[in-house]
């Protein structure tokens, strides 16, 4: 052969070895990805935010070591402050302004419904991480909204099974008087009720949200003398339940299930002052489950912030990869694939492997029964002897999920 | 409508110590409120800020002490001092400008003050929540008519009357109190006199916000001490010195009662309206006395 036709050859192989490589590789974008997160950053739920916020970098930290299709994930933050005209208009500016890929966020579930509203016109995908009302993704669920967090369906069945299995007949109900007191304990006994049809419900106290002295309304549950309370509360007022529930004593005379009572935000500030015996249910603990891949996830964190991750950290971090991996899958930067790449998806988390369940575009998340107690490793109060109840058990089916949208 | 369990004497007996220990509370912090109203015609929104910083001062000195029991008797020593010291400031710096404006123009002012009191508070101390731990002699509770009342509580009824008593000795038996007073009804005359008004109004806001820190040192042990308890306090505050008698400390302590006890008689009698009792109160008192039970010094 001629030198001539050799260097042709090689030429032309060149040419199709590029071809085959331009049109075979991942398929590359050419601006990051952009989430924009709107959750609350002042007053009371501060602390939360914060620590979804934390939980959300960390998992960007881990994810921009490789990218997402060849670009990295960004992100823009705006303050809510609790209110659901300011978290409206802060996620109408995302949208508009910022052109944000993703909406996440936020602790109120009053916020996450408003804006679920405006991303269904506006077709833009987001995913709710800390609130917990079970419309989200039941009555109000559509196309464009998730949730990764666990919700009062959810909470209120693993509530109510727990309950059931326990001799108490005539229980009291009191708690924070909004959306997700009345959810909360109307779910738990809703359930319990169709499990165990003898209970009888003795009356109800509603006092309005950060309510400072609980004593009165702790005082006149105990003079009723119900077999088992049941507390609807959340945030600072879950420490000032306990607090008064230990200072009337009623902690230790009357068994009490509260939906988060074990979380350690709450049990960390009171520490010995925290009551032992109390019955909650968390889907997410720093010390539980003992796995490598909780225990990587809890050291990472702790390394980058001082402190363990809180549930809404555990969320957000859930959030980050269920995004970078329904990207991956949807292969484009495009919001109708990234919402159909996002529906089944299965990823691996802190607790396990978790599913975005299609039907309803809820995480599949187990929740941990436990009592809190104090333990020697700790000085603070921890949730005790857990049961894992699956989520599979806990979650309202697709059936029920269709019959509460109308459809 | 369902109405609470049968309302027996036992727990009509708690209830009216549990409803007389949080006036307590309110009374301290309202005192102070009505106060500065008289005095220095100053509508405070602040003043809740100030209760926050004194329950979060609080806990730092109980931190500071290694949340011992000491650490708490400090707290409620030290933190009232802390919140004074940053009144005083405020007080030198900008309120003592501000005097002779009318008082819209004092009550955007103050109200601005509370967002920058309530930044800062999350600047210094975070947004995580916090606790103070009470000494064990008032922990737990103790066995009164058959129910069962904290200890905490039981304190709160023996250091209310006692800033009372204090508060009356002050304002009619020592001087400086009998200027407060005599500036409250007549301040150019008391200028005229050859007094020092600047520092006698000085010394009122002074006196008055020590009065919210220490209820906010006070109240510490019984919450979790978090941002957003300016706004819990400030609306009940200002309900109560109205329907009192704007200025009057003593109209502060008949408002505390009454928010107080239609409280916590409330939970018993109706649990799931509580709430409204209150504030049922509030109109049914404005509508029958528009100025407030006792004497306004407006």
């Amino acid at each position: 052969m001629k030198r001539g036709t050799i260097i042709i050859i090689v030429v032309l192989i060149a040419i199709a070895a590029a071809f085959v490589y331009y049109f075979t590789r991942p398929p590359k974008i050419v601006r990051p990805i952009k989430v924009g997160i709107i959750d609350c950053y002042s007053g009371p739920p501060a602390v939360f935010g914060k620590d979804a916020l934390n939980g959300f970098k960390l998992a960007l930290a881990e994810i921009n070591k490789e990218g997402v299709l060849g670009a990295k994930i960004e992100f823009t933050t705006r303050d809510t402050k609790f209110k659901v005209d300011i978290g409206l208009s802060m996620a109408k500016e995302l949208v508009m302004r910022e052109n944000v890929d993703v909406l996440v966020g936020t602790i109120s579930s009053g916020v996450a419904l408003a804006v679920s509203d405006y991303v269904r016109r506006e077709k833009v995908p987001f995913i709710v991480w800390i609130s917990k009302s079970e419309r989200i993704t039941g009555q109000k669920g559509h196309r464009y909204v998730f949730s990764t967090g666990e919700n009062t369906a959810l909470a209120g069945k693993a509530g109510g099974v727990a309950l059931a299995q326990k001799p108490y007949v005539k229980y009291w109900i009191a708690g924070d008087d909004y959306s997700y007191g009345h959810d909360i304990a109307h779910a738990a006994w809703r359930n319990l009720a169709k499990l165990k049809p003898g209970v009888k419900k003795m009356g109800e106290s509603w006092w309005k949200v950060g309510e400072p002295d609980l004593i009165p309304y702790l005082t006149a549950i105990q003079a009723a003398k119900p077999d088992a309370v049941i507390f609807a509360t959340g945030g600072r007022s879950m420490a000032n339940v306990l607090k008064a529930a230990k200072t009337t004593g009623m902690a230790g005379k009357i068994p009490i299930w509260i939906h988060t009572a074990t979380d350690h935000a709450v049990l960390k500030p009171l520490g010995p002052e925290a009551p032992e015996g109390v019955m909650g249910t968390m889907d997410y603990h720093f010390y539980y489950p003992d796995t490598p891949a909780n225990k990587a996830f809890v050291k990472a964190f702790q390394d980058a912030y001082g402190e363990p991750p809180g549930f809404p950290a555990f969320h957000a971090y859930m959030t980050g990869h269920f995004i970078a991996e329904a990207f991956k899958k949807a292969g484009a930067l495009d919001k109708e694939k990234f919402v159909d790449a996002l529906e089944g998806l299965k990823i691996d988390a802190p607790v396990g492997e978790v599913e975005m369940r299609a039907c309803d575009h809820q995480a599949v998340l187990p929740i941990f029964l436990g009592v809190t107690k104090k333990v020697p490793q700790y000085n603070f109060a921890i949730s005790s002897d857990i049961v894992t109840l699956s989520g599979k058990d806990v979650m309202p089916t697709c059936e029920e999920i269709k019959k509460a949208r109308g459809k | 409508m369902e109405l609470g369990q049968s309302i027996d004497l036992a727990s009509l007996g708690s209830q009216l110590l549990v409803g007389l220990s949080r006036a307590m509370i309110l009374f301290i912090v309202c005192a102070g409120l009505s106060f500065v109203l008289g005095v220095l015609r100053v509508p405070n929104v602040a003043h809740g800020s100030l209760y926050m910083i004194g329950a979060f001062s609080a806990y730092s000195v109980f931190a500071l002490f290694g949340t011992s029991s000491t650490g708490f008797w400090l707290s409620l020593i030290l933190a009232p001092f802390v919140v004074a010291l940053v009144s005083l400031i405020a007080e030198r710096a900008l309120f003592c400008h501000l005097y002779q404006r009318e008082h819209l123009m004092l009550l955007l002012f103050t109200f601005a003050l509370m967002l920058i009191f309530g930044d800062l508070v999350k600047i210094i101390w975070g947004a995580e929540y916090r606790s103070v731990l009470a000494p064990s002699i008032l922990r737990g509770s103790i066995s009164i008519f058959g129910s069962s009342l904290p200890r905490y509580n039981l304190f709160l009824l023996i250091v209310g009357p006692l800033v009372a008593i204090g508060l009356w000795f002050f304002t009619s038996k020592t001087k400086i109190g009998k200027i407060s007073r005599a500036a409250a009804v007549d301040r150019e005359m008391v200028g005229v006199i050859g007094i020092n008004v600047s520092w006698v109004f000085a010394g009122a806001f002074v006196l008055g916000c020590f009065l919210a820190g220490f209820g906010g040192a006070l109240v510490a042990p019984t919450v979790s001490i978090s941002l957003g308890m300016d706004h819990d306090i400030i609306i009940e505050a200002f309900l109560i010195v109205t329907i009192g008698g704007l200025g009057n400390i003593w109209g502060a302590l008949v408002g505390s009662l009454i928010f107080g006890l239609t409280h916590s008689f409330g939970v018993l009698l109706w649990p799931q309206f509580a709430i409204v009792f209150p504030y049922a109160a509030v109109v049914i008192v404005l509508l029958l006395r528009p100025r407030g039970l006792l004497k306004s010094v407006w």
